[in-house]
């Protein structure tokens, strides 16, 4: 399995290396061959990833890896291709059909693959968050994290809210992230997958595109339940 | 100005008595936030230089300017490394003048009210030795006009407070741009990026090659968002724009803890410090200790007295074990201090409190894998949050929770890597604070 983190030195500000970290353990973990790519701006993006990155950067960052992204075509043959696509905070926000950033009004091109628009909220959201989300199962799953951004995004009709906010912001309407086939953006930034592993086993089950055996890792259960408690207090 | 103050009433016709009430206003302020600072401490709370600061700022709102007028300032700024600078250059001046016409913030205690609780210790001293915490820096050379402002670099820190590096620099420019000519000199670290789209629009700055490698924390270019790059020799520049590398008056060279000078010099520079972190600090301290005035060679035995700034890097009995206390309050501090642990075990204890910064993310870019092989005992309110990184770089570990029992669990000469606030308690159970 082809883990493709993308511009971690420009979109990895808030330890957003530790998804590729946890998704590249979980998989090796239950005996599946992974390797880890690191690509940077300059360097050709590999179409045959089977799970792709997108971290969160600074203004300047999020709009130059856009331009970047849509000229090089590679991560949108990968996703045709039935790769799974991971986003957070500002790379959420690159997936959409356009955003702003900062102050500035000026709309800008994303990526189009998420049908959602992002534009200034009217208040930054910081602090730890937490939203209900209901996994393919049925069953519901708390995805604990902490959120830092300024934008407020709405859903077209193609992409689905991933999550319902329980405390925090999230798309500013009551709900956070979106889902579009195998493309999953969501507002709590950096290393989200660390406490969550439902939900990185879920990244992973949609790269592979079969279902994988739990694992056992009560340390990772006792942090879930920390935060999740301080977060509710 | 609270109603119930009855010096906010005075409305004399006469200037020269207002600026009497004014100043004897400053004086009952801070004699009153003196008294609070002793009781905080006596009740085993600190030094109190926080609840004095406060008091003095709540009672005289204006106090901040008023304390930093008529005073020769030399201010220090940067991300990491603030603390040791501001002691290393506070014992270079003092070889120039007495050491009671020197005042400092040497309890690292940065923030306006800090900074006024600080001077307000000593308000005769002529010169002023301050460090600064980095937003505080538009206001300080606004207001203070400061002589000498040392830039120590920028790395990403606390970004629930910090949202963006960018905007930070972007404020110290601006407030350098504004001040026209009685803009500082500075004095700055010419390998960073950031720091140089900053220096560059003072009129004049003295550039020291801090000997640190460029840091991925600025691959874009700050003045036009292209990619930077670094030649075969570390030196950087933008691909696109002019921005690059400035040639440096002072060059630090690490290996050999070396300083030399445009004029062919070469100084060696002996700390009682570890880390080579603490020589390109040094560097930056030494040329603007010479900006002020101070002998080289004086300089230089004055860094030698520099052993435990604020209580980084000292050495704590705790019974069973001496704990040497390294701080690192962000990725890039992390980073130094890991290289200095060299103990099996290691204790860290984590907090993520507002003096800590809020978000753990952080723990996900360091490189904790280079543990492997030795054990971290994790400890602090965030242990847990530190237990789970060590288990995905797969490196032995044992959650005490409690700070006091995770010290106990250990015995004889221990590194202990630290958050901010488990550190200052750790300086209070060791009678340091």
């Amino acid at each position: 399995m082809k883990i493709v983190v993308l511009f971690q030195s420009v979109l990895g500000i808030y330890g957003d290396h530790g998804n590729a970290i946890v998704l590249q353990k979980r998989a090796a973990w239950r005996g599946i061959k992974t390797e880890l790519v690191f690509v940077e701006p300059g360097d050709k993006i590999p179409a045959d990833g089977n799970v792709y990155l997108l971290g969160g950067g600074e203004d300047k960052a999020q709009i130059s890896a856009t331009r970047t992204l849509l000229e090089d075509r590679g991560l949108f043959k990968a996703i045709e291709n039935g790769a799974a696509l991971l986003a957070v905070c500002a790379g959420y926000q690159m997936c959409g059909n356009t955003f702003t950033v900062g102050d500035d009004p000026t709309v800008i091109e994303g990526l189009g693959v998420l049908d959602v628009d992002t534009r200034r909220a009217e208040k930054r959201a910081v602090g730890e968050c937490l939203s209900s989300w209901i996994r393919p199962d049925g069953s519901e799953y708390l995805i604990t994290g902490f959120e830092n951004h300024g934008g407020a995004t709405t859903l077209g009709p193609k992409a689905k809210p991933l999550a319902k906010v329980l405390v925090g912001a999230g798309n500013g309407d009551g709900t956070d992230g979106a889902q579009q086939g195998n493309v999953i953006g969501l507002y709590p930034h950096g290393p989200v997958l660390p406490r969550n592993p439902g939900l990185a086993d879920h990244v992973l089950e949609l790269a592979l595109g079969k279902e994988l055996e739990p694992l056992k890792l009560p340390e990772i259960d006792l942090l879930r339940s920390q935060r999740i408690k301080a977060v509710r207090h | 100005m609270p109603a119930s103050c009855p010096f906010s009433k005075i409305d004399c016709p006469v200037e020269s008595l207002k600026k009497a009430a004014s100043k004897f206003r400053f004086q009952l302020a801070a004699g009153i936030g003196t008294v609070a600072a002793k009781l905080s401490k006596l009740a085993g709370k600190g030094t109190g230089a926080s609840i004095k600061g406060k008091i003095i700022t709540t009672l005289a709102p204006n106090s901040f300017s008023k304390v930093l007028s008529d005073r020769y300032i030399v201010a220090v700024s940067g991300t990491n490394g603030k603390t040791t600078t501001t002691h290393l250059l506070a014992a270079a001046i003092e070889t120039l003048v007495s050491t009671k016409d020197v005042v400092t913030n040497a309890d690292g205690a940065n923030l306006q009210q800090g900074i006024v609780s600080g001077i307000s210790e000593n308000l005769k001293a002529k010169k002023a030795v301050l460090e600064v915490d980095e937003r505080v820096v538009p206001e300080l050379i606004r207001v203070g006009h400061p002589e000498v402002m040392v830039m120590l670099n920028f790395s990403r820190d606390q970004m629930d407070r910090n949202y963006d590096l960018g905007s930070l620099a972007k404020s110290w420019r601006t407030a350098i741009n504004k001040t026209e000519d009685l803009a500082p000199v500075v004095v700055a670290n010419a390998c960073d990026p950031l720091i140089v789209w900053v220096a560059q629009v003072a009129s004049q700055v003295i550039w020291v090659d801090s000997g640190a490698s460029w840091t991925r924390d600025s691959v874009l270019c700050p003045a036009c968002s292209a990619m930077l790059a670094a030649d075969p020799a570390g030196s950087w520049s933008c691909t696109e724009c002019d921005l690059k590398q400035p040639e440096a008056q002072y060059v630090v060279d690490l290996d050999d803890s070396t300083l030399k000078s445009l004029d062919g010099n070469i100084y060696r520079i002996d700390l009682d410090l570890p880390g080579r972190f603490n020589i390109s600090n040094a560097g930056l301290a030494f040329a603007a200790a010479i900006e002020v005035g101070c002998e080289p060679e004086k300089i230089l035995e004055a860094f030698k007295t520099i052993s435990a700034p604020a209580g980084r890097f000292s050495t704590i009995d705790f019974g069973s074990c001496q704990a040497r206390l390294l701080l690192a309050k962000n990725p890039a501090g992390w980073t130094e201090s890991l290289q200095l642990a060299k103990t099996d075990p290691l204790i860290m204890p984590i907090d993520a409190l507002a003096a800590d910064g809020r978000d753990l993310s952080w723990l996900w870019e360091v490189d904790f894998e280079q543990l492997k092989g030795r054990k971290v005992i994790c400890t602090g309110a965030r242990a847990q949050d530190l237990a789970v990184r060590l288990t995905y770089a797969e490196v032995e570990y044992e959650v005490i929770p409690d700070l006091r029992k995770a010290l106990d669990s250990v015995s004889g000469q221990i590194d202990v890597v630290t958050t901010y606030s488990p550190f200052q308690e750790m300086l209070s159970m060791g009678g340091l604070r």
